[in-house]
């Protein structure tokens, strides 16, 4: 017990006196994190909308996998980055492996069906009326579309941050495709891993905090912005 | 003068199940025209294929002149005319000004002129009070009166009401016949009216269309229908009572 309190205490201690190399740690987490979250958000929002609105052949199937693959294990889809990027694969010759473009990379594959497909979902929850109440008051296809998007916004501002806590709690694949490389590819989930593996328990602990911090941070950030598109949020009534 | 609509032979099956089978409708403009008939009957679905929401599987629909043939600028431009009252009242998120307002940003109307109309449409509906509120913290009934002043708002050519007073009180209910039938004297809107409310199809209706298990089974003016109703399941309806 004494262990714990006394790893807390230092934990806090370390945070508290701003370490520049935790700084640099956490600086190169979000930012590969929020990198991947973007590109990925670029692609899974118009992707999983339209296909939450077309009826194009394939399209259960996709979706099918896409949901598949929310729940893909981060060690395997940082191995499927690995392949490709490792010398003798793919784009062996661009030497990415080990970069934190390569953790980028990892981490939009592991973002990409969580967004695409909780956009494709909400879409789909609300289409048809907002389809029919748009229409009916002389939308076009287009301005229909758009309608139902808006209409989906929060579903989709909640895909967006069940993917950021996903990214920067995962472990598995930034360690396969970034090797925790001190000053370029280590991030706070990898620096956990290394400190406690050195039993240097009290600087694994104040990373966590970190980590939680930022944690709490995205959810305190959500309830913003939900409280912006919804200026009610009293929530149901329960007796 | 040809007619606003011309349905020929149409037939709207869901799987196997055909649920609307209509032989011939010819509807003139600037009428209110009523369509009764139990619920699964096909009322909605009827008025969902003239406002070009649902398509039919066979036949012909004839809108203001216009052979449909669902391609995407002819769509838009008559359902530029048409509006509908649905069922439900969905309301958008946000306030009751945006959703009033949505028909006419959508139509690139200068901010000025949207902000009087809203609060013109507002103002028939006895709703002016309203419009910073939520959209969806309203009553049913204000939601019901919202949507219609919506509606009203892009000054449609033809009017859809799917069951307009379902939960509108009696007062209430009476203001926006008043409203109906204002809009359509002075304005000349057609109005296609779905209603349960049978004093109410023929307090407005200038005709009548009885509706049964996706047929039409009798069709005429309001006053013919309600005292002489030829079809057995028309006179079994109106008098509350069932076939077998
Ligand atoms: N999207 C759909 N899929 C399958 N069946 C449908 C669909 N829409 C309507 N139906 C069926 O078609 C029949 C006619 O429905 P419709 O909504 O037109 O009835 P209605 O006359 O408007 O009834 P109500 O008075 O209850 O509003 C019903 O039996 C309904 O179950
Ligand atoms: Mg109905």
């Amino acid at each position: 017990m004494d262990i714990i309190i006394q790893g807390l205490k230092e934990g806090l201690m370390l945070v508290w006196s701003m370490d520049p190399k935790i700084i640099q740690i956490t600086l190169v987490s979000l930012q590969v994190s929020l990198s991947a979250l973007l590109i990925a958000a670029c692609l899974g929002i118009p992707l999983g909308a339209a296909l939450a609105l077309k009826e194009v052949p394939g399209r259960r199937l996709f979706l099918n996998i896409t949901y598949t693959f929310m729940g893909l294990p981060p060690v395997l889809a940082g191995l499927i980055v690995y392949l490709v990027l490792t010398t003798r694969g793919p784009l062996g010759q661009f030497q990415l492996l080990f970069t934190p473009t390569a953790m980028i990379c990892a981490q939009i594959l592991l973002a990409f069906p969580i967004i695409c497909g909780l956009t494709a979902r909400t879409v789909m929850a609300q289409r048809q009326e907002v389809y029919d109440t748009a229409v009916t008051l002389g939308a076009s296809r287009r301005q229909a579309a758009w309608a139902i998007i808006r209409e989906s916004r929060m579903g989709i501002i909640a895909a967006l941050t069940t993917a950021l806590g996903r990214l920067v709690a995962e472990v598995g694949a930034v360690m396969l495709v970034g090797g925790n490389i001190e000053g370029s590819t280590r991030v706070l989930t990898t620096s956990i891993v290394l400190e406690t593996r050195m039993g240097e328990d009290s600087r694994a602990i104040g990373i966590g905090i970190i980590l939680l911090v930022i944690s709490f941070s995205i959810i305190v950030l959500i309830n913003l912005l939900e409280k912006r598109s919804f200026k009610n949020d009293a929530g149901i009534q329960i007796t | 003068m040809t007619p606003v609509f011309k349905l020929h032979k149409i037939i709207k099956r869901y799987g196997q199940r055909e649920v609307l089978h209509i032989e011939e409708i010819n509807i003139h403009g600037q009428k209110i025209c009523a369509i009764l008939g139990p619920n699964g009957s096909g009322k909605t679905t009827l008025m969902r294929i003239m406002g070009l929401l649902t398509r039919n599987d066979t036949g012909t629909v004839n809108i203001l002149g216009e052979d449909i043939h669902w391609g995407k600028e002819q769509l838009l431009k008559l359902r530029r005319q048409m509006t509908m009252v649905t069922q439900t009242s969905f309301m958008f998120e946000g306030n009751v000004y945006d959703n009033v307002a949505y028909g006419l940003k959508i139509r690139r109307m200068p901010e000025r002129g949207i902000r009087a109309a809203v609060e013109k449409s507002l103002e028939l509906l006895g709703m002016s009070a309203f419009i910073a509120a939520d959209a969806r913290n309203l009553s049913g009934g204000e939601r019901q009166k919202v949507a219609i002043a919506r509606a009203l708002a892009v000054e449609p050519r033809v009017l859809f009401l799917d069951e307009p007073t379902a939960n509108i009180d009696p007062q209430s209910a009476v203001e926006i016949e008043r409203h109906v039938r204002f809009i359509n004297r002075e304005l000349g809107t057609t109005i296609i009216l779905v209603t349960h409310n049978l004093f109410q199809a023929r307090r407005l209706a200038d005709e009548v269309f009885f509706m049964w298990d996706g047929k039409m089974v009798e069709r005429g003016s309001a006053k013919d229908i309600f005292e002489q109703p030829q079809d057995e399941r028309t006179r079994s309806f109106l008098s509350g009572e069932t076939v077998f």
